[in-house]
């Protein structure tokens, strides 16, 4: 019985259906329904981004100077990257060069991002998928000082008396009775693994990391004025440079400089001392839950990022690598032309929008959104009050995008995949090392826990970037550089009638692209293609399931009627609802 | 000059403009008649010199002249003299209206005229009408008004009264931001800030009354000077010595 | 079953000693007025008061205000969360989800019915029936009405909750709608900003709990603490504001030496807000210090006053947009030639009449 799709999956709707909605723990609003057999194991999965705003409708006719402040408020958890996109895009359709120090500076700017996304989504989106705060309160604190001089013995808040101080608030805190953010948790569920030690430390780090990660987006309050939300500029950056004369203190100075070193060290000591080993130790105990490989050893996908050189965006001058791997053959890496209209196309046939011509993937240059809500014939519920959707109808705010018609899975295991598979030194020897450490082979990365540790290991080489860019700024001031922007095509009666471009990134959740039009100075389309909207994405026309979808198949969940297994998986995404409808 | 024409006896067509039985019987005898008291001329005077710097001001506080380096920034003060100017002459036009109002109520009848307009009147449409046959050259020769010509009347009730009104109501609303919750002019207009919710749109709407007030200005000026010379009576001077005289004797 | 913490516990938990809480007491009975014969009941409410249960929905939004609050350095985040308020309920942080979610929520608002705060981050839209943002398979409206109903206050976060902000930015699709006008009957607390500020979002709740009363409003419905006047009226550019020094493009001398951003279209004098004074991210800098205008992004529908790098709103009219130079230029150019040329005309026929005149005579 079941159908197989036709990127290999079999699909049987016959078993129990269990509804998740909302979906917690995420950005955004999400649901999520399964089928499980009577093993409880998964045997059909159904993904819904149940919100939808219109971004791309409300930027027709806009400045196209002004679309990184739009597309910006896409997002405030992966906030920056679609404004740095927006800016290449702009830049790319008008032919502008931006200065040696604004490359620089973007690049710290979104490495910051890509370690702080990390940092939240691994402590205080994921962490409580595996850790069990309440487990703690039984831990030996002696036993956990040991376990965490063991797991990082360079980390200084390790003493026996520091855990027992964090011990003691959790104890008041759960005894009072007001549970707060872990009230009507699965904290009896089998599925949780650790010891209380491991709690214990876990649940340290997650209070730890919520002071860190305030540190960390500081490099956007110095060079764009404020997180979330900094400012950005086509053409470079808005923040001047001016380490040497009479009023430096209003630009980017010595005193900024410093900052923003001491920022870099400071997250990549925790990076090495605590987000590592934490990975490595809860993943230990965790080693046999193999699930949740979806389509990352199968199909995934980069654009790459974080450019050596300014305005130069070939695939081996991109520190995060680029390229797209399809039907598990990791000994080809295709190259990825945005450009092509046969290469990234987006449909709508499960999803709630129109298309002039249905059945048909649209490339983003002439992209349509037209928003069209309906319920299936056999959904159950009414239109407003939905119980079951039916997914062989429309049934997602998110587009289906395809990659010459494959469903791809993008994000920092899909960066890592394709890294490896290219022989990129940096993310070889990482990948290696980790799963040496751990003793085990390659394709465990293919896998919930994979993609968890593709993060950690991408924040700490984030890290190591930032430390290069930093030098690598410091060295070009040194140098008599001090230029942040080009303005020779600011004005638009500069700017051709007619012009397209296309900005990538690699945002912290992947893939990350915005297609524009201009003509007479205004947007006439803009078309954002998201990291969560191919990961979220509904079936397509050919019936391909999306890479959330995937991931959640087969696996096994100990009580059905807690889905602390499927949170699990789709957290490993490190979903974003807002991002993949806009 | 030509030969004056010999009077014709005051026929069965009303008395033109806002002229009183006293305006008329002295129209019959003399040609001169003291219209505007001196402080309606004095306001007049103050208040256009007042709105000339408010207009050249308020410009530059729109679109500001290029950075200038005098002195040191704490010393040089080009930008907050501009402003300064602005917020002078305001509280000088602020002031003036105030006082033109009470004359309104003490002055001579023709002290009233830019505050109100007599629109139930049929007589008044149809001297509106009149009027603007005469400006579209369709009459050959234009009434005599004793105050304002009903079209200058309108003009002066909307750009003036109205005008003049929005501007300082705006106005004072964008100098209660500066001046602070509690201080006279945001107890006074304050209120007006929350009523269009965002200051950048009550910038807009002072910045483009300003326009209309410039549109009224040069139809002012013009048809003053125009009408002084192709009328049947003095204008320019009129404004200056409050007299107005005329260039014939007939009423109608 | 376990007790329920009270207000003295957190004291007690902070390391606040019997002694010094009895003071803090009757300090309390004297500042309203009231005769030491209150103290007791003082300390007894306070005994027996849990922490203030907050609720926290999610409508159409960025999460930008729920990250912006994690910033706060003082208190911090974790401070707020753990000691101050029980957060009993929001998507965006909470382990639970689906049906357990759902029931957290219901259980907090019977238990304290009238006495928890609604936080609101994001607005709902009320196009397509409300399905353009649907939480547990309904629209989110509805979510926001029902813990509406019983919420002692509603804060709104961010331009989102108060004024709708960028979904809500012409043509706005989904008629993405702020709070206040959805919910009218109950005390509504706006926090603008695209965020607000961290440590403006923690001092409003903080304010709430130690003072024991909503914070004075303006016009406008926002704190006058920390809205009551604007970027530009505490910004340390002003200056070269007055002295008329501005930066006249990107990354010119000016630029680099700090000078005023007025004419690269800094929203900072028509922008109420606290970030010339509190700042940003600990008060490490703000948009301005780091070189960009102000964008206005705590104002009422900042998104359509036109460009940000615009000094004057653009204006749509006719399909053509303009500024209000651009329109009153154009006005007063059309009838300066209609002057002209009605000059030109009035001389003509004067001319015209002279000459009849004389040959008449
Ligand atoms: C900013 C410039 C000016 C403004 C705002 C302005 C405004 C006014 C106003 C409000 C009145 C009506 C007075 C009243 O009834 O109290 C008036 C009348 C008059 N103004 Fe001006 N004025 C300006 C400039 C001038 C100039 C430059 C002249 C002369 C060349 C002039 C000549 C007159 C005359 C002749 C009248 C009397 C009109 C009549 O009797 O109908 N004005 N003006
Ligand atoms: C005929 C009368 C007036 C004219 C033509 C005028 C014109 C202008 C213009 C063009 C601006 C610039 C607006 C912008 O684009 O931001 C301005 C600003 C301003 N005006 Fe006026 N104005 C007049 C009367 C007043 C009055 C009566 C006040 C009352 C105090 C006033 C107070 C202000 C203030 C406070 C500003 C803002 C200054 C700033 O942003 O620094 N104006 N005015
Ligand atoms: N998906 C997504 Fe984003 C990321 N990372 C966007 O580009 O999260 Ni809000
Ligand atoms: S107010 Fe701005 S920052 Fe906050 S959720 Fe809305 S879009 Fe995001
Ligand atoms: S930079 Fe902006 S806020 Fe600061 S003084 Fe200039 S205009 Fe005002
Ligand atoms: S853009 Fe927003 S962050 Fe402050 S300086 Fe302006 S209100
Ligand atoms: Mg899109």
């Amino acid at each position: 019985m079941g159908i197989t799709t036709p990127n290999g999956f079999t699909l049987d709707n016959s078993g129990k259906r269990i509804v998740v909605d909302p979906v917690t723990r995420i950005e955004g609003h999400m649901r999520c329904e399964v089928n499980v057999d009577d093993q409880g194991i998964i045997r059909n999965a159904v993904s819904t981004g149940t919100m939808w705003r219109g971004l791309e409708v409300i930027l027709k006719g806009r400045d196209p100077r002004d679309a990184w402040a739009f597309t910006e408020r896409i997002c405030g958890v992966c906030t920056g990257t679609h404004a740095l996109t927006s800016v290449r895009a702009v830049e790319d359709a008008l032919s502008i060069s931006i200065p040696d120090n604004a490359n620089s500076i973007r690049n710290l700017m979104q490495l910051a991002l890509q370690i702080h996304d990390h940092v939240v989504h691994f402590y205080h989106l994921h962490a409580l998928d595996w850790v069990n705060p309440v487990n703690a309160l039984r831990a030996d604190p002696k036993a956990t000082s040991e376990l965490q001089q063991m797991a990082s013995p360079s980390h200084p808040l390790s003493s026996p008396g520091y855990f027992r101080d964090v011990q003691n608030r959790l104890k008041a805190f759960v005894e009072s009775g007001q549970l707060g953010l872990f009230k009507n948790g699965y904290w009896d569920n089998p599925a949780y693994l650790l010891p209380p030690e491991a709690d214990l430390m876990a649940t340290t780090h997650y209070l730890e990391a919520l002071d860190l990660q305030k540190e960390i987006v500081k490099i956007h309050t110095i060079f764009g004025g404020k997180n979330p939300h900094p400012n950005w500029l086509v053409g470079g950056v808005p923040c001047p440079i001016n380490v040497h004369s009479t009023g430096a203190v209003g630009a980017i100075n010595m005193e900024r400089l410093n900052h923003v070193s001491s920022i870099i060290d400071q997250s990549l000591a925790f990076m090495r001392n605590v987000y590592i080993p934490d990975v490595i130790a809860i993943g230990g105990f965790y080693k046999n839950w193999l699930y949740g490989g979806g389509l990352s050893g199968q199909a995934v996908l980069a654009y790459g990022d974080i450019p050596e050189n300014p305005n130069d965006f070939s695939a081996e001058q991109l520190h995060l690598p680029r390229g797209a791997i399809i039907n598990g053959n990791l000994n080809e890496v295709h190259d990825v032309d945005m450009r092509n209209p046969d290469e990234i196309q987006e449909f709508v046939d499960h999803s709630w929008y129109h298309y002039a011509e249905a059945g048909k993937g649209l490339h983003p240059w002439d992209g349509e959104t037209s928003p069209k809500y309906e319920l299936g014939p056999n959904a159950k519920g009414t239109r407003t009050n939905i119980q079951e959707l039916d997914e062989a109808a429309k049934y997602s705010w998110i587009k289906a995008p395809r990659w010459k018609g494959h469903a791809m899975e993008v994000g920092p295991l899909a960066r890592y995949v394709v890294g490896y598979a290219k022989g990129h030194e940096d993310i070889k020897n990482q990948v290696d090392g980790l799963l040496g450490t751990m003793g085990l082979p390659l394709n465990a990365i293919f896998s919930t826990l994979g993609r968890t540790a593709a993060r950690a290991l991408e924040s700490e080489y984030c890290g190591r970037l930032q430390k290069h860019f930093f030098d690598k700024l410091v060295q070009n001031i040194k140098n008599g550089d001090e230029s942040t922007a080009n303005v020779a095509k600011w004005d638009p009666s500069t700017w051709p009638k007619e012009a397209k471009g296309v900005g990538a990134t690699e945002a912290p959740r992947g893939a990350l692209g915005h297609w524009i039009r201009i003509k007479d100075g205004r947007i006439e389309n803009y078309q954002c293609v998201v990291p969560t909207t191919w990961n979220g994405s509904p079936r397509d026309t050919a019936g391909n399931i999306g890479a959330f979808e995937a991931s959640l198949m087969d696996t096994k969940m100990e009580r059905p009627e807690e889905p602390v297994e499927i949170l699990r998986t789709l957290h490993s995404f490190d979903p974003c609802l807002a991002c993949s409808t806009h | 000059m030509t030969d004056i024409p010999t009077p014709e006896p005051a026929a069965a067509h009303a008395p033109t403009g806002d002229a009183t039985a006293h305006d008329l019987r002295s129209l019959r005898k003399q040609s001169s008649i003291y219209v505007y008291e001196a402080p309606v001329r004095l306001w007049h005077w103050i208040n256009a010199l007042a709105i000339v710097i408010l207009i050249v001001t308020g410009y530059f506080i729109g679109s500001p002249p290029p950075s200038m380096q005098i002195g040191e920034p704490v010393s040089q003060f080009v930008f907050g003299y501009i402003r300064f100017a602005h917020f002078a002459a305001a509280q000088v036009m602020t002031v003036a209206f105030f006082g033109r109002i009470y004359w309104a109520f003490v002055g001579n009848s023709h002290s009233r005229q830019m505050f109100y307009l007599p629109i139930f009147s049929r007589n008044w449409w149809s001297e509106v009408f009149f009027e603007l046959r005469w400006y579209l050259f369709l009459e050959p020769e234009p009434k005599k008004y004793v105050g304002h010509n009903p079209l200058a009347q309108m003009a002066m009730f909307f750009f003036m009264t109205i005008g003049i009104t929005f501007m300082m109501v705006t106005g004072w609303a964008l100098y209660a931001e500066g001046a602070q919750k509690g201080s006279l002019p945001d107890l006074a207009f304050g209120w007006l800030l929350g009523l269009v919710q965002n200051s950048q749109r009550l910038h807009t709407l002072h910045h483009l009354g300003m326009w209309s007030i410039v549109v009224f200005m040069i139809v002012h000026i013009y048809a003053a000077i125009r009408e002084d010379i192709m009328s049947r009576q003095t204008m320019v001077s009129t404004m200056i010595s409050g007299h107005r005289s005329f260039r014939d004797d007939r009423t109608e | 079953m376990s007790r329920i913490e009270t207000f003295y516990d957190v004291m007690r938990r902070q390391g606040i000693t019997r002694r010094s809480f009895m003071k803090y007491c009757s300090l309390t009975a004297s500042a309203l007025g009231l005769g030491p014969a209150f103290v007791p009941k003082i300390a007894h409410a306070m005994e027996t008061k849990p922490r203030t249960p907050v609720i926290w929905v999610h409508g159409l939004e960025c999460t930008c205000c729920s990250e912006s609050f994690i910033r706060a350095a003082h208190p911090l985040a974790k401070d707020v969360v753990l000691s101050m308020i029980s957060l009993d309920y929001d998507d965006t942080l909470m382990a639970a989800a689906g049906h357990q979610a759902e029931a957290a929520m219901m259980d907090t608002i019977e238990k304290y019915k009238g006495n928890y705060i609604l936080a609101v981050e994001g607005n709902p839209p009320l196009n397509e029936d409300g399905m353009f943002c649907i939480i547990g398979g309904k629209p989110f409206v509805e979510q926001l009405k029902m813990a509406a109903e019983h919420a002692k206050a509603i804060i709104s976060w961010g331009a989102c909750a108060s004024y709708g902000c960028v979904q809500a930015a012409a043509p706005n699709p989904t008629r993405a709608t702020p709070v206040h006008k959805v919910i009218t009957d109950k005390p509504i607390i706006k926090v603008p900003g695209c965020p607000p500020i961290a440590e403006v979002m923690t001092g409003v709740i903080t304010y709430m709990l130690t003072f024991d009363r909503l914070p004075e409003l303006d016009r406008q419905g926002r704190p006058a603490m920390f809205y009551g006047q604007r970027i530009h009226d505490k910004c340390y550019r002003r200056p070269h504001f007055d002295a008329g020094q501005f930066v006249e493009h990107w990354d010119d001398e000016n630029a680099r030496k700090g000078y005023c951003l007025y004419k690269m279209g800094c929203k900072g004098p028509t922008t109420y807000n606290a970030c010339s004074t509190v700042r940003w991210n600990d008060g490490t800098s703000f948009p301005i210090q780091s070189g960009h205008g102000c964008i206005g992004c705590s104002e009422d529908g900042f998104w359509d006053q036109g460009s940000f790098y615009d000094r004057l709103t653009n204006i749509k009219q006719f399909g053509v947009e303009a500024n209000a130079d651009t329109v009153g230029m154009t006005a007063a150019g059309v009838v300066g030639g209609a002057v002209v040329a009605h000059a030109a005309v009035s001389a003509l026929k004067r001319a015209q009449k002279k000459t009849q005149d004389k040959v008449e005579g």
